[in-house]
């Protein structure tokens, strides 16, 4: 037995330093040789370098006068990256605000959703003429592995201006194997919308969905982790911990981890002029105290929500500043199982377990490099309602809401838009509700680039 | 059973013994089409190169797409254009899905801008000029100077990344260089009778092509850079360009024709569909082949 063993373990030890035995008289030979072409070759290379550095200096020579007053000639030497590069991130931060304002007009005084109770944030606007939410926005990169991003969102609620909070996190730049972290308060990687802000809509409001699950966005204190997979169609997979404080949870309180989420994702092209990508995510949050409608309604227990999300766009030959196409599709399940109690209607604490659901489906048209229209449909499915919560806000009272939305935007420059909506909607039984909305996003200063 | 154990120990020691740099390409996320190209030049069989744009696209609207993400994925070195082109788009996938190596500053990370003399640096930029970027025009490409340049910078990157095959970048480079050389003394011939003539251009895309050909250009389609071409600013061209020689309108493949052609038009002046870079036409396959028929068209054209 030990011979075997003796015999393998020489196999190995043969096998692994196979390259070092093989080196005989021709392979030194060829080595020599090889070496020698090498030596040759750098030589020839000098020389051709020499040639060339002529040709540029004749060249500078003749338009000696002109390039003189532009810029110390840089083009010959190859050294590290030499020259002075001025972009966005020279200035440190970077610092960015949106503004926005919209003018409104509802026909329907009603603004509640017939078997839902809504979040602030997810609320309809106000009529007449307003200021929509104004965004400061400071990035910069912290060093060579960080980026920091903080975004303060100014807004009127009841006649107060409120200060919030919106983003402030910390990711990583340069982590290896495609993963990406990120520490702090952010709107979490769920669906598609979800991680965007409201002025990179291609709407003037949220679809239903987003309105009514996430409250416009999810957005809590935590740690999300993302890794791009190493295949040759895209795949991305992430997820996160949250205290759990942001709608659909609500007033965490000690050590636990209130929410979590998780997603997956994948993608790719279609020839050049499509691309696509498809995910699923999940968002597990736990509801204590949870105050919506107004803080009439209040929830404590689980709230799981599942998204499917889709979208391709499409330009001819791929090229996007000329025209495109883009459809965008989300799919929401919610399931809760906890108790209801709209303080509102007097119904008392009262058990629910139950799902709740809805979808939204909008396509887009750039047809010319400044003009843009869109149509949008959203659709709720309130789910069943315990006998002690009928008549309250969660009785959908047999309807199901919905809203369908056509806009037209202009988009001067990168930095400028603006927007015609109309909305035309039935968000509660026989409360129809027509709605125009004109709205502008401008930007200052440093302007993000945005995602896919 | 025993043997079976032998015989994986052997196999184990043998994969692991392997050179898997041997058999591992390089991958290079070219930006644009004309860096793609020259990426191939010199790392021939050694390198895998992705071309994240196309000659069909205008690389200043790109969408950081899920293929995008995915190439960068698996990029060793990243060979752009810089001087905010990319500034759309690039900056997301470096951070998503950008390997330590190919980050801002790093072995992999090659702007081709940054090597260059740059035209049309500003002072001073306002947002109310349009889409301008002060760092310096960044259509380097359309200066076969500028190729020579990148082309070295590249091997030198190559020599670091793969030194196993530093010998194999060497010689790439100099078949390259030989062949370039030989190519712009060529042109210099060919450009000759270009010297002064005046053109109309759709973008300020073409500042080093006509530096390079001695050509002036008087006036641009676009009122201001990126701002797409309105009728006021047209008629306004149209009267600047009157009693001028102008010998073509040029423009770009991904750029739209109707501005171009309404003024043809009216001025008679032929437009002129140059390939900008690498497949921007069907007959411009490679790096000189562009410059040949960015010759050819405009030699062609009065």
């Amino acid at each position: 037995m030990s011979n075997k063993l003796l015999l393998a373990a020489s196999v190995a030890a043969i096998i692994t330093a196979s390259p070092a035995f093989a080196a005989d008289d021709a392979d030194l030979n060829a080595l020599r040789n090889e070496i020698a072409a090498m030596k040759q070759a750098y030589e020839s290379k000098i020389e051709l370098l020499e040639s060339k550095v002529q040709t540029l200096e004749n060249r500078q020579d003749q338009t000696a006068g002109k390039v003189a007053a532009i810029q110390p000639s840089a083009g010959k030497a190859i050294p590290a990256t030499s020259q002075k590069r001025i972009n966005d991130n020279s200035f440190n931060p970077e610092v960015g605000v949106i503004l926005q304002g919209k003018y409104q007009n509802f026909s329907e005084g009603e603004s509640e959703i017939a078997g839902f109770a809504i979040g602030e944030e997810g609320e309809r606007g106000k009529e007449g003429l307003a200021l929509d939410e104004t965004e400061l926005n400071f990035s910069a990169n912290v060093d060579d592995k960080f980026r920091g991003s903080a975004t303060i969102a100014l807004h009127e609620h009841e006649g107060e201006t409120e200060v919030e909070v919106e983003e402030a996190y910390v990711e990583t730049t340069a982590l290896p194997y495609g993963l990406q972290a990120k520490a702090g308060r952010f709107f979490s990687e769920l669906g598609y919308l979800n991680s965007h802000h409201g002025h990179a809509d291609d709407f003037a409001d949220r679809p239903l969905t987003n309105r009514v699950f996430l409250d416009n966005n999810y957005g809590d204190d935590g740690i999300q982790i993302s890794a791009v997979l190493p295949t040759d169609m895209y795949s991305e997979i992430g997820g996160g911990i949250y205290r759990g404080d942001d709608f659909p949870g609500g007033e965490a309180s000690g050590n636990d981890i209130g929410a979590w989420t998780a997603y997956g994702r994948i993608g790719g092209d279609i020839g050049d002029q499509t691309s696509w990508r498809l995910g699923l995510s999940t968002l597990q949050a736990e509801g204590v105290e949870r105050a919506a409608a107004e803080d009439e309604v209040i929830f404590n227990g689980d709230s799981n929500l599942y998204i499917a999300d889709a979208r391709m766009v499409y330009a001819p030959t791929g090229n996007n500043a000329e025209q495109e196409l883009i459809f965008q599709g989300e799919y929401f399940l919610r399931d809760e199982d906890g108790a209801y109690d709209d303080t509102g209607a007097g119904t008392g604490s009262v058990a629910y377990d139950d799902s709740q659901s809805g979808w939204y489906a909008q396509s887009v048209y750039k047809f010319l490099p400044q003009w843009r229209a869109g149509a949008r449909y959203s659709q709720l499915y309130a789910g069943g309602v315990p006998a002690g919560l009928t008549g309250s806000a969660l009785d959908d009272e047999g309807h199901d809401p919905w809203s369908a939305s056509a806009m037209l935007d202009w988009t001067n420059s990168e930095f400028s838009r603006a927007r015609l909506q109309y909305n035309r909607e039935e968000l509660a039984a026989g409360h129809e509700d027509n709605q125009f909305i004109v709205q502008y996003v401008m930007s200052l200063g440093a302007h993000g680039a945005h995602a896919y | 059973m025993r043997k079976l154990l032998y015989l994986m120990a052997v196999m184990g020691v043998l994969v692991t013994a392997a050179p898997s740099s041997a058999f591992a390409k390089v991958n290079i996320f070219a930006c644009e089409p004309e860096w793609a190209a020259l990426a191939h030049e010199i790392g021939g069989d050694l390198v895998d190169v992705t071309s994240a744009t196309n000659a069909r696209q205008d690389v200043h609207h790109i969408r950081a797409k899920p293929s995008l993400l995915a190439a960068m994925r698996k990029a060793d070195i990243v060979l752009c254009t810089g001087a905010s082109l990319e500034i759309g788009w690039l900056p997301i996938l470096l951070k998503k899905a950008g390997s330590p190596d190919v980050q801002p500053e790093t072995m992999g990370w090659i702007m081709a801008s940054d090597y260059v003399e740059k035209l049309e640096v500003m002072q001073k930029a306002d947002r109310s000029m349009g889409h301008v970027h002060p760092e310096g025009n960044p259509h380097i490409q359309l200066d076969p100077a500028n190729i020579q340049i990148v082309a070295d910078v590249l091997a030198d990157r190559l020599f670091m990344v793969d030194r196993d095959n530093a010998q194999n970048y060497s010689r790439n480079l100099n078949v390259f260089t030989k062949k370039w050389l030989a190519a712009m003394a060529r042109w210099e011939g060919d450009k000759a009778v270009l010297r002064g003539e005046k053109v109309v251009v759709y973008h300020k895309s073409w500042a080093y092509l006509l530096k390079w050909l001695g050509m002036v250009d008087v006036a641009s389609l676009e009122p201001k850079p990126g701002i797409p071409p309105t009728a006021s600013h047209l008629e306004a061209v149209l009267v600047a360009i009157d009693g001028q020689d102008v010998r073509a309108i040029i423009m770009a493949p991904f750029e739209n024709e109707d501005a171009a052609k309404w003024l043809s038009d009216k001025s008679g002046i032929p437009v002129v569909q140059l390939p900008f870079t690498v497949g921007g036409n069907d007959n411009a396959d490679d790096l000189i082949s562009v410059f040949d028929e960015t010759l050819r068209l405009l030699k062609g054209a009065s």
